[in-house]
């Protein structure tokens, strides 16, 4: 009993970014330390422009090349500059959406979306988890005709167009060590 | 795993498990349903900053136009600013949305973005019969001054070649869009091709100074005129010969008008203008001489394939420097023709015609001129080439058509 809540400590000091809970079969994902509009997104949020996320949650079983379960989904959110809360507009089916929210509670309904089914997963088998969440970029112009103009190319803009990247951008991944559903529930229950 | 992350975004799937119901409120949201809060809001208005609107094509006004009283569209706001950012020429478009000053509605402001400092390549040239050609400037931008500092060496637009600095100032806005004003100071010093040396000794000079203060206006929308005086103080390579000056009255009447912008599958550009230089004794000037020079350009584009048409004419009158004098015969104008084989000194007078055709990036242009100081002298030359164009990148072989030898010259470079 002493192990499992050592052992239960120990993984919620090394993965305090990702919090995993496992309530009615389901693996639930959250991150209430991590702020993924920070940034470019917020930016753009706050210039009224809606920003779309990909999230996606991945459980390893037995070792780390066993994909047990995946899940992809796309997170349209918005910021309204009136009232100013968010707005979220979940993509795939079953589509929803949620309104009227703080930041935090906009992020906090996106990773709600996300959990994984853990049927027929015994309590001491290991597992491994994993969060991602991508901001999509707004489309580019693909040339570098902003770079070449009547009086010449410019030079800062032409390392501008060879230093960008794709139109999607990995800015989070967090992962989650080695553990065992026995494990998250003394975890839960201590 | 990424590669089946990216596929499962691409294909818009879930992989294997499903997303749980939520614990935090939500509510089912419909097919087709906007996904932007900011939907519902009005655009009461569309503001152009860091550039003029006239600047850009008619369609595209147009277009700016409808969004005011729509709603707001972010998406479609995006693809207004590369638009905007296409037929500008500029590095950067940004897009501002901010409250109105009525309830639900907003306004959006286009940025035009400029670096403070920016490095430019303003022209590179290699051409097998001249050899180098190069400008390069730095510019720096500040309460809408911009100041230049450029180094030069040209070897193709005259008879000589130019080596030295560029310095110029410009403000767009002088109280009002529509009159601006720019100062540009040359310091060159000047090197000769055997045959322009051969021809006259006694007319070409070492060095050359010009200072040129230049005002803009806009007469109405499609058409403005650029007034000033140009300074010039030569020396002459003649040994004991004094400093000389050539001070000129500067006038262009320039119209530009377009239809359509790169984005749009049919594209009309029509450019137009007539210069006339008077070099007067009442500005102290050596030599009197006057310079007039009419240019016009038409580009008509249906999705890749392109068409533009080029003329020019042009006459001076009087004791007029070699830097005034016409030039064809070089890697814009009369193409495969050596300059210094068709007039090494340059002509008094000038007629030239082009038409070049385009497909994607691949070019094919015929070219037709002459240039010559007294009627029996004129005889009209043509060349034909091919080549490769990609946004202001050029790579191109000329022939002469008619020449005792036809030696093929090659160019390749930028905005030349």
């Amino acid at each position: 009993m002493f192990a499992a809540f050592l052992s239960g400590m120990a993984l919620a000091m090394l993965a305090e970014d990702l919090i995993l809970d496992h309530r009615n079969n389901r693996l639930e994902f959250s991150a209430p330390r991590t702020d993924f509009f920070a940034g470019s997104p917020m930016a753009r949020l706050k210039n009224a422009a809606e920003v779309p996320f990909v999230i996606q949650t991945t459980l390893w079983s037995g070792n780390q090349h066993h994909v047990y379960r995946t899940a992809v989904d796309r997170f349209v959110v918005s910021f309204d500059i009136f009232e100013e809360t968010y707005s979220v507009v979940k993509s795939e089916a079953p589509r929803k959406s949620a309104s009227h929210l703080t930041a935090k509670a906009a992020q906090a309904w996106c990773l709600s979306q996300m959990s994984l089914d853990t049927t027929g997963l015994s309590g001491g088998e290991p597992l491994w988890a994993r969060l991602e969440i991508s901001a999509e970029d707004p489309p580019r112009d693909g040339s570098i005709l902003g770079s070449v103009s009547d009086s010449g190319i410019s030079l800062g803009s032409l390392i501008d167009f060879f230093s960008r990247t794709g139109g999607l951008q990995t800015h989070l991944k967090l992962d989650y060590p080695a553990f065992t559903l026995d494990q998250l529930k003394s975890t839960r229950g201590s | 795993m990424k590669l089946a992350f990216i596929f499962a975004l691409a294909a818009g799937i879930s992989l294997f498990g499903g997303a749980s119901d939520s614990a935090l409120p939500s509510e089912p949201a419909a097919d087709g349903a906007q996904t932007n809060i900011n939907a519902r809001y009005i655009v009461e208005g569309v503001n152009l900053l860091g550039s003029e609107t006239k600047a850009l094509s008619r369609s595209l006004r147009a277009e700016l136009k409808q969004v005011v009283g729509a709603n707001l569209d972010s998406r479609r706001l995006e693809k207004l600013a590369s638009r905007i950012k296409e037929e500008l020429r500029v590095t950067g478009v940004k897009v501002h949305v901010a409250k109105g000053t009525m309830p639900g509605h907003v306004l959006v402001n286009f940025e035009v973005a400029k670096k403070p400092v920016d490095l430019k390549v303003a022209k590179f040239l290699y051409d097998s019969k001249g050899g180098w050609s190069g400008e390069a400037s730095a510019t720096t931008r500040a309460a809408g001054n911009s100041f230049t500092l450029g180094l030069v060496s040209d070897d193709d637009a005259l008879v000589e070649r130019d080596t030295g600095i560029r310095a110029k100032f410009e403000r767009d806005n002088l109280g009002t869009d529509w009159l601006g004003m720019r100062f540009e100071f040359d310091d060159f010093h000047e090197m000769w091709n055997q045959s322009t040396v051969a021809e006259d000794p006694s007319g070409i000079y070492r060095s050359r100074q010009t200072f040129m203060p230049e005002a803009r206006v806009f007469l109405a929308e499609p058409l403005e005129v650029d007034f000033g005086v140009r300074f010039a103080r030569f020396r002459l390579s003649t040994p004991g010969a004094m400093t000389e000056s050539s001070n000129a009255v500067v006038s262009t009447l320039r119209y530009h008008q377009r239809w359509g912008s790169g984005s749009d599958v049919q594209e009309q550009d029509l450019e137009g203008s007539y210069s006339l230089d008077a070099a007067m004794h009442l500005l102290q000037t050596d030599a009197d001489y006057v310079r007039q020079t009419a240019q016009a350009r038409y580009m008509f584009r249906h999705d890749r394939s392109r068409v533009e048409v080029s003329f020019m004419a042009g006459r001076t009158g009087g004791e007029t420097p070699l830097f005034d004098r016409f030039v064809l015969g070089n890697a814009s104008m009369l193409r495969g023709w050596s300059k210094f084989d068709l007039d090494p000194m340059g002509g008094s007078r000038v007629v030239y015609g082009s038409v070049d055709y385009s497909y994607r990036y691949y070019q094919v242009f015929y070219d037709t001129g002459a240039v010559w100081n007294l009627a029996p002298e004129r005889e009209q030359k043509q060349s034909v080439g091919v080549g490769f164009k990609k946004e202001g990148f050029q790579l191109a072989v000329a022939f002469p058509v008619g020449a005792p030898r036809a030696i093929p010259v090659f160019f390749a470079g930028m905005n030349f």
